[in-house]
């Protein structure tokens, strides 16, 4: 399933509340919990963590892919947050992160997961794009930008 | 008069949708007598991009191929056995690297007459950055495409196959 399939709404989530990393990720990982995209948060949250633990997936120009593989979900899942304010999540080049892409995927999926996280890069290329998305004013509108609607 | 189908590929990519594609490619090699070829990528192309947009690290990388090969023998030999289960000799082919290239490398080598891909995002963005790589294929590969949809009625297909 593409990337443009699993945006809807429903998984966006802007502004977020949270002030630092930690916090953000629960905050992401809730995201897909109150869409009932998942059951296990704690298992889902520990995969994102882990992978985080190895190195920050904070990116350049204020954008982040945080990501992790477990066998709590059956298929892929993407949460989208956006901070406008910025948060500090110790990103590559030191600057806050106000663009947050998670994805998760059980380990069976991924190739799936690998393509999302591939277009992703792609999108993150693009800083129009970056700062529109940036300014979405509702969930709907992020869902809108991303479809090219 | 020849055959109108001599050799079915069926792209699979570990998604349902390329599952319920080789449900049917089976239902049609059966009916037609083609030979059946199921086909998986391993995107390594896609992890090379991740590890330049420095999402992957290299150890990641080395997980993340290994799962996708992992998942290439289990769907592969998924769709094996449903072949199987219809009597339906299926050859089971696969490669790596970049998705498109590999399908279009792999109907010219097995001088494809059909190649059979899942139902697409029904959603079409405008968004250059959302290329679908099955669909791009269609686009390139020199023979004839065939989209397979609904689901439930490729399901009702393949059981009701003798």
């Amino acid at each position: 399933m593409a990337l443009i399939d699993l945006i809807v709404p429903e998984v966006v989530k802007t502004p977020l509340v949270s002030k630092d990393k930690p916090d953000l990720l629960r905050e992401l990982v809730q995201v897909l919990k109150d869409a009932g995209r998942i059951d296990d948060f704690d298992a889902v949250l520990r995969a994102v963590q882990e992978r985080e633990d190895m190195q920050s997936t904070g990116l350049e120009e204020g954008i982040a892919v945080p990501h992790g593989k477990t066998a709590a979900v059956s298929r892929l899942q993407l949460a989208l947050g956006i901070a406008p304010q910025g948060i500090d999540f110790n990103s590559l080049d030191g600057k806050p992160t106000q663009l947050f892409f998670l994805l998760v995927a059980s380990p069976e999926q991924s190739g799936p997961h690998v393509e999302a996280l591939a277009e992703v890069a792609k999108l993150a290329r693009s800083k129009a794009f970056c700062r529109a998305l940036i300014g979405a004013g509702n969930p709907q509108e992020a869902v809108d930008l991303i479809r090219g609607e | 008069m020849g055959k109108p189908l001599k050799k079915i590929m069926v792209y699979i990519d570990g998604t349902e949708q390329s599952v319920t594609a080789a449900q049917y490619a089976i239902c049609l090699a059966s009916f037609s007598g083609a030979e059946l070829i199921a086909h998986y990528v391993v995107n390594t192309r896609a992890v090379e991009d991740l590890l330049k947009a420095r999402i992957f690290l290299k150890d990641e990388r080395v997980e993340y191929e290994h799962d996708m090969e992992a998942n290439a023998d289990r769907y592969l030999n998924y769709v094996g056995e449903l072949a199987q289960k219809k009597s339906v000799a299926l050859v089971k082919k696969r490669s790596r690297g970049n998705v498109h290239k590999e399908i279009l490398d792999a109907v010219r080598e097995y001088d494809v007459d059909l190649l059979v891909i899942g139902e697409l995002s029904r959603i079409r963005s405008r968004r250059d950055e959302f290329y679908d790589e099955a669909e791009r294929a269609m686009r390139t590969v020199p023979c004839s495409v065939l989209i397979v949809k609904d689901e439930d009625r490729i399901w009702e297909l393949y059981e009701s196959l003798g």
